[in-house]
């Protein structure tokens, strides 16, 4: 793999993983809202 | 009691302020900063890297700092225990993509994907240590037993981040010194590269704030199932009965 390939790795799986965390947290926040009611 | 920690003005102005930051990175990272003169485009995975690192220290930071104010008689309060377990779960998130894009930085810079250096073992104690600490949060016991267990817990992680931060000067290691708070705090960075840089932690800044108020939300939304499971179990206990699917949820 070239430079640019483990650049664009790293870009897209720090996305990935920032963007699956804060779904994380809104799924989680609304499975708790669900069966608070 | 309050489930948010700001104002919803505030949330909003700090999400947007996060989205801005982290285009502007983009941007300045991959396309407006030059590539380095020996590293190449490798340098750009330090535009990520280094934030990265910074906002570990800084969640672990808040949450020593939250652990020590719960367990101070003075300012003991569960705000302060939902802080220090909102931040920590963060700051594991940012030592997990630090350790992974060190990796994928060292892969074409050092020819290896790990090595058993000072500044990479310890970062990767860190991790697991705070690993421990979330795990200690799930133990079931009653709020304030475990707010105390797990604020020690914490205390004692946190000596791990000064031991990390110096390790590359304590030690003789193949990873670089600190570029920007050196012992000499003389930065070895300038132009758009530091520009990437600060726009890195500045996005990843905001992004934690933003994330430590939902975060914290729904530290209170577990809080509240927890001590209805409780009730629904002691209630279930003193009517002698069958206990109830709740209360059977609360021990399972």
């Amino acid at each position: 793999m070239t430079d640019v390939g483990f650049v664009i790795a790293g870009w897209v799986i720090t996305a990935v993983v920032l963007v699956g965390y804060w779904l994380s947290i809104v799924w989680r926040t609304h499975r708790a809202e669900r069966t608070e009611q | 009691m309050s489930d948010r920690l700001m104002a919803p003005v505030a949330r909003r102005i700090v999400g947007v302020a996060a989205l801005l930051a982290l285009g502007a990175l983009v941007a300045v990272g991959l396309f407006v900063a030059p590539p380095d003169a020996v590293q190449g485009d490798a340098q750009r995975l330090m535009y990520l890297h280094v934030p990265a690192a910074w906002l570990a220290y800084l969640a672990f930071g808040v949450t020593a700092l939250g652990s020590a104010l719960y367990l101070w008689p003075r300012t003991r309060s569960a705000v302060w225990d939902r802080v220090a377990g909102a931040s920590a779960e963060i700051g594991v998130v940012f030592t997990g993509l630090t350790l992974l894009l060190g990796s994928l930085w060292g892969r074409p810079v050092w020819g290896v994907w790990w090595a058993w250096d000072a500044r990479l073992v310890t970062t990767a104690v860190l991790f697991f240590l705070y690993l421990g600490y979330l795990a200690l949060r799930r133990i079931p016991a009653a709020l304030d037993v475990r707010a105390k267990r797990c604020a020690i817990a914490a205390l004692i992680a946190f000596v791990d981040v000064p031991i990390v931060h110096f390790s590359v000067t304590w030690w003789r290691t193949l990873h670089q010194q600190a570029t920007v708070f050196n012992p000499e705090l003389d930065a070895k960075i300038q132009g758009t590269m530091a520009l990437a840089l600060w726009l890195g932690v500045l996005a990843f800044t905001l992004l934690y704030v933003y994330l430590l108020d939902h975060r914290y939300r729904l530290e209170v939304l577990d809080e509240d199932r927890e001590e209805r499971e409780l009730e629904a179990a002691i209630a279930d206990r003193v009517q002698g009965g069958t206990p109830s699917r709740e209360a059977v949820g609360a021990t399972s």
